[in-house]
């Protein structure tokens, strides 16, 4: 995209061209947000009435204040903040912790238990869903947070992939050096490994978070009761649960709540993506595999 | 797992060695408790007539028959072939033009333009889903209002089945594109700026350069992005699920939601039959568009 001879009048077309471009793009990919949050602090009556109207003096918090009375949301974020913990800590260690194995040492049968990883990655998510499922009811795991934390073959697979290879890149000598000073193999992935890693660590922690509290597939179908509901399936039925509790409620309110309720779930990740933006590509490009 | 034994050089030698199967060991032991038993319970499912409860009774092939004479299970495939017509090319050509863009250093806001396009990416499908729904309504959307600020009429989003697709689509489209575009703007930032110079010189158009030079050298790049994305599309369940439950019509119950139909059904010796059958569609789609774009070589 560097020609060097042009005219400059058809230089200036198109850098006109691409700013367009972008500026459209950009309006697509933003608008559905900003008119969900902004929406939202309009009166339930008004979004439906024009839904592309603004007027600042009447925003209000009644969407907010109806659909915390309507729905347990509350309930939803503290399942899915539970799930992350517990989650987000499993991932966080047992995946560098693998990868380490299989990036610093040599061993009978290496080759094979890399192979469960890769073959884990290239397994479609349908195809373990029914069988888990029922695996669950066995355990009597349906609506446990460890039906919810537990079964997750493919993340973690993810993970150690990725960890192996941010690993092999740790230079040997600092790993013999500590050995020399008498640290155990543990002790070397614990003091020296872990830290040498801060940057990739903190790259597969936002995409964790991220792919947590996005999830929905399989948390709809474990979780059958109200209490365990994470935040994203308790979204999912907010309208049918609105309209349900209070007979009578009409569109406009309906739309009000389901509008609050999305604004709210959309903030933290928002939040998170716009201070960790950096780690977040870096994420995005680690699940890249260019072979 | 952090017990510090204190011995000799044999006892270290050992437990250097052991300690690569501890480290791995968590993660084998969820494959095998997660991924291994459901799979060989789903194959042997998939030969059964199973409602949930009771015994389960051996059918053969039944299930596979069942499902590869049932019109249902052919229409829900053809739901996400046409799904993905409208989807990738779109998302490619989109996410081309973009990545190209951005890879220019002179385009100012770039930074801008890059934060702004992986918004969609993070935010929670369900969320969006929901602000669909309020948002391509027909009486009360800003989509038909903004549509009949330039004169255009009103329109069927959700309540129409030739429309409830690209609607899907279009949500697809939304939440995944920044995505593409990140994917390929780091295939194009492994190219050598010097072979544009050489075209320019060439006198190549820049319609032309992107075809003849930037395509070609980020083929593994694109090929990576269409597989991933055909598996996306064929898995895709969350976005009919929310925003328009498969229908109207069944107009957009993808492969991944009429798989679902069978749980909902307590159906299971089908679902897993189903699941096998989509797995190997889905693998061949994938090994398909590998072998279109290794042809180029």
């Amino acid at each position: 995209m560097t020609a060097t001879y042009e005219s400059r009048g058809s230089r200036i077309r198109s850098v006109l061209g691409s700013q367009a471009f972008m500026v459209v793009l950009t309006l697509l990919f933003l608008s559905p947000v900003v008119w969900a949050v902004v929406s939202s602090f309009k009166p339930a009556i008004d979004i439906i009435r024009d839904p592309l109207g603004l007027d600042p003096t009447t925003f209000n918090l009644d969407n907010f204040a109806a659909m915390f009375g309507d729905v347990p949301l509350g309930t939803g974020f503290l399942n899915t903040a539970i799930v992350l913990v517990l989650k987000g800590s499993m991932i966080l260690f047992l995946a560098p912790l693998a990868g380490y194995a299989f990036a610093k040492y040599e061993f009978p049968l290496k080759n094979v238990l890399f192979g469960t990883v890769l073959v884990t990655l290239t397994l479609p998510i349908v195809v373990l869903i029914i069988p888990l499922l029922l695996e669950m009811k066995e355990f009597n795991w349906i609506n446990t947070f460890q039906a919810l934390v537990l079964p997750d073959s493919f993340n973690l697979a993810f993970a150690i992939f990725w960890m192996r290879q941010v690993i092999s890149s740790v230079p040997d000598e600092l790993l013999d050096a500590a050995r020399v000073d008498g640290a155990g193999e543990f002790g070397i992935f614990w003091r020296i490994v872990l830290p040498v890693i801060r940057p990739g660590l903190a790259g597969l922690a936002v995409l964790t978070v991220m792919n947590i509290y996005n999830d929905f597939v399989w948390p709809v179908v474990v979780t059958t009761s109200d209490s365990m509901q994470t935040l994203q399936v308790m979204l999912s039925t907010l309208a049918q649960n609105i309209a349900g509790n209070t007979i009578g409620t009409d569109y406009a309110t309906i739309t009000g709540e389901l509008l609050a309720a999305s604004s709210i779930a959309l903030i933290p990740l928002l939040v998170i993506f716009i201070v960790l933006q950096k780690h977040f590509i870096n994420g995005i490009l680690a699940g890249s595999v260019k072979g | 797992m952090t017990q510090t034994l204190q011995g000799g050089p044999r006892r270290f030698s050992l437990r250097r060695r052991g300690a690569p199967y501890l480290f791995i060991a968590p993660f084998i032991v969820i494959f095998a408790l997660f991924s291994v038993y459901p799979l060989t319970f789903a194959l042997r499912l998939s030969f059964t007539d199973w409602r949930g409860t009771g015994s389960a009774s051996w059918v053969g092939w039944d299930n596979y028959t069942y499902l590869l004479t049932n019109p249902a299970f052919w229409s829900s495939l053809a739901n996400s072939g046409v799904l993905w017509l409208l989807i990738i090319p779109a998302q490619v050509v989109i996410g081309l033009l973009a990545a190209v863009l951005l890879n220019n250093a002179k385009l100012k806001l770039r930074g801008f333009y890059r934060t702004a396009f992986i918004v969609p990416f993070v935010t929670p499908l369900v969320a969006i889903a929901q602000i669909w729904i309020v948002a391509f309504d027909q009486n009360y959307g800003p989509v038909n209002d903004l549509l009949n600020l330039v004169g255009l009429p009103d329109i069927g989003w959700l309540t129409t089945s030739e429309w409830a697709k690209p609607t899907v689509a279009l949500l697809f489209l939304w939440k995944t594109t920044g995505f593409a575009i990140i994917i390929l703007l780091s295939g194009l930032q492994s190219i050598d700026g010097t072979v544009y110079e050489a075209a320019a010189l060439d006198g190549a158009t820049r319609i032309r350069q992107l075809w003849s030079i930037t395509v070609p050298l980020i083929r593994r790049t694109l090929m990576f992005l269409v597989v991933l994305q055909t598996l996306a599309v064929f898995q895709m369940f969350t976005e009919p699920f929310v925003v328009t439950k498969g229908g109207p019509y069944n107009s957009t119950t993808t492969a991944g939601l009429y798989l679902y139909t069978h749980i909902t059904r307590a159906d299971l010796g089908t679902g897993a039959a189903n699941s096998f059958l989509l797995v190997i569609v889905v693998m061949l789609l994938s090994l398909v568009f590998v072998r279109l774009l290794r042809a180029k070589d």
